[in-house]
């Protein structure tokens, strides 16, 4: 076998064309996910070898257009131009021709290899509408392939034609989008302005006319630089006053226009469809999904139901991921001879990789959760249904799902935010849902609020924690958007998609997909910081402490007490030496060093170093309160902590509720930091975003310590 | 009148979109030029967005978008295309 010929391959089309099952379908599992240079928009690549080719394939982010408005499409675009793929598969929803073949004209313009991937045929053909392929194809000019993504129809005569299409064995005359008179005229004047600009490096002259007549403003800018902009500024001023003289409108609209009658041209001519008198089920089902009375109810049952997926059934499959890790850790132990070799590895590294993984069940039921919602057609219309709530704090209608999912864990709840389109609005999100106070943080307010409240009031107490986080969360975002993220707000003009059925292959691919992302992507992140907090925990190792502690060990087993009193001095002496090993370390002298800086808010240093060590995981806040307020509690040291807590003189309500509000408002878990970083791109404005929420809690601390110390 | 100001069920004819350029060209795009038909569907449970259907489209936009658009209101008419369905049982579910 000789070596295999590259070909490669673009699949542009509308969003809910069936992009994206096809390109699944075509490239199975070799594929790679990256971002396009400069934005964070997934870029999917994959292959497949078919006859004595490689086909590459790129699945560019759905548009409906081509316009420098937004980033999808100025990727789009630039793929295009740029990146010169070999053939252009153009994938038409082909129940929804009208609106698809806007596109289709767009690309038709660009005189690129183009070929028409006509999906959803099994719905076209259930519907009754039949199209003339032959006469379309004049029509567009390029061939065009029924297929079925979903029913895996068409594909192989797809890739004929791409490879067919690559060798330049193509038997069908292009044809061109021909404009009104004016825009004609125009376009000819201008192209010809171009052609003559020597050192402008295009192939395409009339694209660039009919983008300059359309106020593009990226060609814009690139002809700008030439000196023909001169003339070519005159030509556009008369156009317009043209435009306006004949048509009373201005050229992009008349474009657009011009391209609508072109697509209704070929609409009436190829395609038949039977009179629709009667309302299709998706008509039904929107009338209760979003009636006036029954759609809240709906949108609230869909996105508990959704939130229980995630986190009641994940729960048992996390608690399982932890015993596995566990049961291993306990059974490497005995193996290991030397006690620090047996910290790194039980304590440091186990747990470790044990912190990323057990994100894993949350993570695939949400995304299994949330494709069933993007592929059936509903989450468009949960935007619809909340967004003018979202709205008036800045946000979209998209933004909320995101955040509820923050009420479980940060980590599924900020990889959610993939479904906004915008850049800001992505941002403002995720900025947001660290506030949504997550599962890991409700034992820090079981045992305070347990603690120095009884049981009555301290419900009360954590309903205004949760409530206190949703404030502070959405008036961030109305913050942020109102501020730094003003800009580039994606404008609500949604489309519905009609409800589909999701495949079952489909839902599992994406949940799959974020699985494996995680893992890569952010899961290395968090295992370094976790490790990284392990070590500042345990070095230095004091030796002095071990020496004593042996010392005391073999003094009580020497010592003629019972058997049972021996063990529980035994375990007392040993948590006191846990304890103060904590203190000699890195995190227990930084929680000295912040003494001062949380002295105003009610800590003291201990309570400094469990905030140290709570940056890993909020629970770990228990544990290490556990471990350091032990120390000269011999004596009640089978009581719980919260007692413990309660007779500490360094402890009182109005500390507790200061350290209620400090864990709900402060950085965020290693782990959602790692995710965070991922999502937005780059460290600063995660770093930002992190001395913003330590000014928050810090600030909203001290309130409520004040407030407590002068009502309490 | 403007877009904004339809009530649901009304038809009504496109005679200028005037917005900002990126949403002006989004709604151009997706169809909503000069001349263009529709019926307004609804609007969101709490009153904004709207949602308004086209051949056999369901476009969904907030009120502020909805204010840069003329429209031209049609006469009422026995339903007949494909939202005729739901709007007759819309009225019998008696919301309209």
């Amino acid at each position: 076998m000789g070596a295999l010929k590259e070909i490669r391959v673009a699949l542009t089309g509308n969003p809910n064309a069936g992009k994206s099952s096809l390109f699944n379908v075509l490239t199975g599992s070799h594929q790679r996910v990256g971002n396009f240079p400069g934005v964070t928009i997934e870029k999917h690549e994959g292959y497949l070898d078919y006859q004595d080719s490689r086909i590459t394939v790129v699945d560019l982010p759905g548009t409906y257009s081509l316009t420098p408005y937004s980033p999808e499409e100025i990727v789009t675009r630039r793929y295009i131009i740029d990146e010169k793929p070999d053939v252009v598969v153009n994938v038409l929803d082909g129940t929804n021709l009208e609106r698809n073949l806007l596109l289709t004209a767009q690309l038709m313009e660009m005189e690129v290899e183009l070929l028409v991937a006509l999906n959803m045929i099994d719905e076209v053909e259930e519907k009754g509408i039949s199209i003339d392929f032959d006469q379309l194809e004049k029509l567009l000019g390029c061939h065009i392939v029924p297929t079925s993504a979903r029913r895996q129809q068409g594909l192989e005569e797809l890739l004929d034609h791409i490879v067919h299409i690559s060798d330049g064995r193509i038997e069908i005359s292009k044809n061109k989008m021909t404009f009104s008179p004016v825009i004609e005229s125009a376009v000819e004047k201008i192209a010809g302005m171009l052609r003559h600009e020597r050192e402008l490096d295009s192939s395409n002259h009339r694209w660039m006319a009919v983008k300059l007549l359309e106020n593009d403003r990226e060609v814009y800018s690139l002809v700008r630089q030439y000196p023909v902009w001169v003339k070519v500024e005159l030509a556009l001023q008369e156009a317009i006053t043209e435009c306006e003289r004949l048509h009373r409108t201005d050229p992009e609209a008349l474009i657009t226009e011009d391209r609508y009658a072109f697509v209704r041209g070929a609409m009436q001519e190829c395609v038949r469809q039977p009179k629709a008198s009667r309302a299709t089920v998706s008509d039904y089902i929107d009338m209760i999904v979003l009636n006036r009375v029954l759609g809240l109810p709906v949108f609230f049952v869909v996105v508990w139901a959704i939130f229980q997926l995630t986190f009641t059934l994940g729960a048992p499959l996390m608690a399982g991921l932890e015993f596995v890790f566990s049961l291993f850790a306990r059974s490497l132990e005995p193996l290991l001879p030397n006690a620090m070799l047996k910290s790194i590895i039980v304590d440091g590294i186990i747990a470790g990789v044990g912190s990323v993984v057990v994100y894993l069940p949350n993570i695939v039921l949400l995304f299994i959760g949330l494709s069933f919602l993007e592929a059936s057609g509903y989450m468009a219309r949960a935007a619809f249904v909340i967004d003018k709530v979202m709205h008036r704090f800045g946000l979209h209608g998209k933004s909320f799902i995101p955040m509820v999912t923050g009420f479980g864990c940060s980590i599924p709840a900020i990889m959610a935010t993939r479904t906004l389109k915008s850049r800001s609005d992505r941002l403002a999100t995720i900025m947001t849902i660290p506030f949504m106070s997550c599962g890991a943080k409700l034992p820090v307010y079981v045992l305070l609020a347990g603690a120095f409240f009884p049981p009555a009031m301290a419900a009360n107490v954590m309903f205004g924690i949760y409530l206190l986080g949703i404030v502070v969360g959405l008036w961030t975002a109305w913050m942020l958007k109102s501020t730094v993220l003003k800009s580039d707000s994606e404008p609500f003009v949604m489309e519905l998609p009609p409800y589909r059925w999701p495949t079952l292959a489909s839902v599992v691919f994406q949940a799959r997909m974020k699985a494996l992302m995680y893992l890569k992507k952010a899961g290395t992140l968090i295992l370094l910081a976790v490790m990284a907090i392990w070590a500042a925990s345990n070095f230095p190792h004091s030796q002095e402490i071990d020496a004593v502690l042996a010392r005391e060990k073999s003094r009580i087993e020497a010592s003629a007490a019972p058997q049972d009193r021996k063990s529980v001095e035994l375990h007392q002496i040993t948590t006191r030496a846990q304890a103060a090993q904590l203190e000699y370390s890195l995190a227990g002298r930084s929680g000295k060093i912040i003494e001062p800086l949380i002295r105003p808010i009610g800590f003291d240093w201990r309570i400094g170093i469990s905030l140290v060590t709570g940056v890993v995981s909020k629970e770990v806040v228990v544990s290490t309160l556990g471990t350091i307020f032990s120390i000269g509690k011999s004596d009640q040291g089978t009581a719980g902590l919260s007692s413990i807590l309660r007779n500490d003189p360094g402890f009182s309500k109005a500390t507790a509720l200061s350290l209620m509000v400090f864990v709900l408002l402060y950085i965020p878990c290693l782990a959602s930091l790692g995710v965070m970083k991922k999502e937005v791109g780059s460290w600063k404005p995660v770093l930002m975003y992190t001395g913003y929420v330590l000014a928050i809690a810090w600030s909203a601390s001290f309130i409520t310590y004040r407030l407590a110390l002068i009502m309490l | 009148m403007k877009l904004s100001e339809l009530k649901a069920g009304d038809r009504a004819e496109i005679t200028v979109v005037a917005a900002e350029p990126a949403v002006r060209r989004r709604l151009m795009d997706m169809g909503l030029i000069r001349g263009t038909e529709f019926q307004v569907l609804r609007f969101a449970p709490l009153g904004d967005p709207i949602e308004i259907g086209y051949k056999g489209l369901l476009l969904t936009m907030r009120l502020k978008e909805a204010e840069n658009i003329t429209v031209e209101k049609l006469p009422e008419q026995e339903p007949q295309d494909q939202a005729g369905g739901v709007f007759s049982m819309m009225r019998f579910f008696g919301r309209r």
